[in-house]
């Protein structure tokens, strides 16, 4: 009875020593896959890093959310990661592993997106209250009219050019002051002043504003 | 914006790039650059008088060859932090070389105390020694801070803090080569503290600066 107790724990030991053993053997095995990936996309391969960066996807989202709270600063931090990550994608060793190379980024990412928060809590209302305060009795047609023009303002941000788009998100959006946004996006002061500027005109022209 | 849309925008229309340069070569190329410029301020300035008798007296070898080292190891250290996967304590690597310096100077000022009395720690103003040290120091931090650009969004400061230290101790030992300073205390207060003045400045403007140069390259 003991010897067959016995038994069968060392073979269930025995069992998970042999599936962490194939976790690393795995995990190994994604990191050189992850490193030939990014060798690839060094070279200007963008399937290559389309599929790199989506593959990453859930570990960035992982490491961001073991630093965060809010699951919008958590995807805003991955945002964040991913952008310093194609900003500094030449400085990636393929002789070495890729994985602490992208958990370095994130965790730092993660962090400053914590820092930003902390400091802004205290200027923010929540959006419930905001809405009570701001549109007391309005109608459903209004209310509908109003979200089209969201998502009208929306899609015309998306398809602004990537800089433009950071640099309005950053100083307008998340009212960041412009050392901040350019700490946060590696963008100098004056390449965020003309980026947002020429953010704005477009979407004024876009919605027939006039300058 | 979705995540997934970043991730299509980022891919599309990639650009190959140009990976940096590993960090003992990158060291070595900004360690060569570092040499010309401060042999050509050598060479301008003509060698002290002195300096072969001090040489052999074999008191300012190890001053110089702490300096040496120290610029070495910070540079190698600069460029090991400004990439993102590597280890934080590189930091730390120039201190026992510039614990050394400090040492040699400080049993320097002991000898120089037994020999000359209190008056061999009397200090005097040196400005052309500040002068030497953080004129050289300042614009060979920039070529630092240009080779480590991309540390902009990494860990800008202790890079930018390792380069001024780099280009710094590396000027000291320029310095020595040019100027006449006979008490060890001298050296220690003037070298110190345009050391210390480098590296804060470095530290203060590098990380601006470094941003600029990762959006010129971006631009």
């Amino acid at each position: 009875m003991l010897d067959a107790a016995l038994r069968s724990s060392a073979a269930g030991f025995l069992l998970v020593r042999a599936e962490r053993a194939s976790d690393a053997a795995d995990r190994d095995a994604r990191d050189a896959r992850w490193s030939e990936l990014m060798a690839a996309a060094q070279a200007g391969n963008a399937r290559a890093y389309d599929m790199l960066l989506r593959e990453c996807l859930p570990l960035l989202r992982a490491i961001c959310r073991a630093r965060l709270r809010d699951p919008a600063d958590v995807e805003d931090a991955v945002q964040d990661a991913l952008l310093t990550i194609h900003r500094v994608r030449h400085t990636y060793d393929p002789s070495r592993p890729f994985r602490p190379w992208l958990a370095a980024i994130a965790e730092r990412r993660a962090l400053d997106r914590g820092r930003s928060r902390g400091r802004s809590a205290a200027r923010e209302v929540e959006i419930e209250a905001a809405g009570e305060v701001a549109a007391p009795g309005r109608d459903a047609e209004a209310e509908v009219a109003l979200r089209m023009q969201a998502a009208h303002l929306r899609d015309a941000v998306g398809e602004l050019p990537t800089a433009q788009r950071t640099a309005l998100g950053l100083t307008k959006i998340e009212d960041l002051s412009l050392a901040e946004a350019s700490g946060r996006s590696g963008m100098s002061v004056g390449a965020l002043k003309v980026a947002t500027h020429r953010a704005l005109r477009s979407l004024r022209r876009r919605f027939g504003v006039e300058e | 914006m979705r995540t997934e849309d970043l991730i299509d925008q980022l891919s599309t229309g990639l650009k190959p790039v140009k990976r940096v340069w590993n960090p003992a070569f990158a060291a070595m190329v900004w360690l060569c650059l570092a040499a010309a410029v401060i042999g050509a301020g050598v060479a301008f300035f003509g060698f002290r008088h002195d300096l072969a008798a001090r040489l052999a007296s074999g008191f300012d070898t190890p001053q110089l060859l702490s300096a040496a080292a120290t610029g070495i190891l910070a540079a190698f250290a600069a460029f090991q932090l400004a990439l993102p996967d590597r280890d934080r304590r590189w930091a730390l690597l120039p201190l026992p070389a510039a614990a050394a310096w400090l040492a040699t100077m400080g049993w320097g000022c002991l000898a120089d105390l037994f020999r000359a009395g209190p008056e061999a720690l009397r200090l005097s103003t040196s400005f052309p020694c500040l002068g030497f040290i953080v004129g050289f120091g300042v614009p060979l931090t920039v070529g630092m801070l240009w080779l480590t650009r991309h540390a902009a969004l990494i860990r800008p400061t202790p890079v930018a803090a390792l380069g001024g230290l780099s280009a710094a101790a590396l000027a000291s030992v320029g310095l020595s080569l040019v100027h006449h300073l006979q008490a060890a205390a001298m050296v220690l207060a003037w070298h110190g503290m345009a050391i210390v003045i480098t590296t804060l400045i470095a530290s203060a403007i590098g990380p601006r600066l470094m941003r600029a140069g990762l959006s010129a390259r971006a631009a």
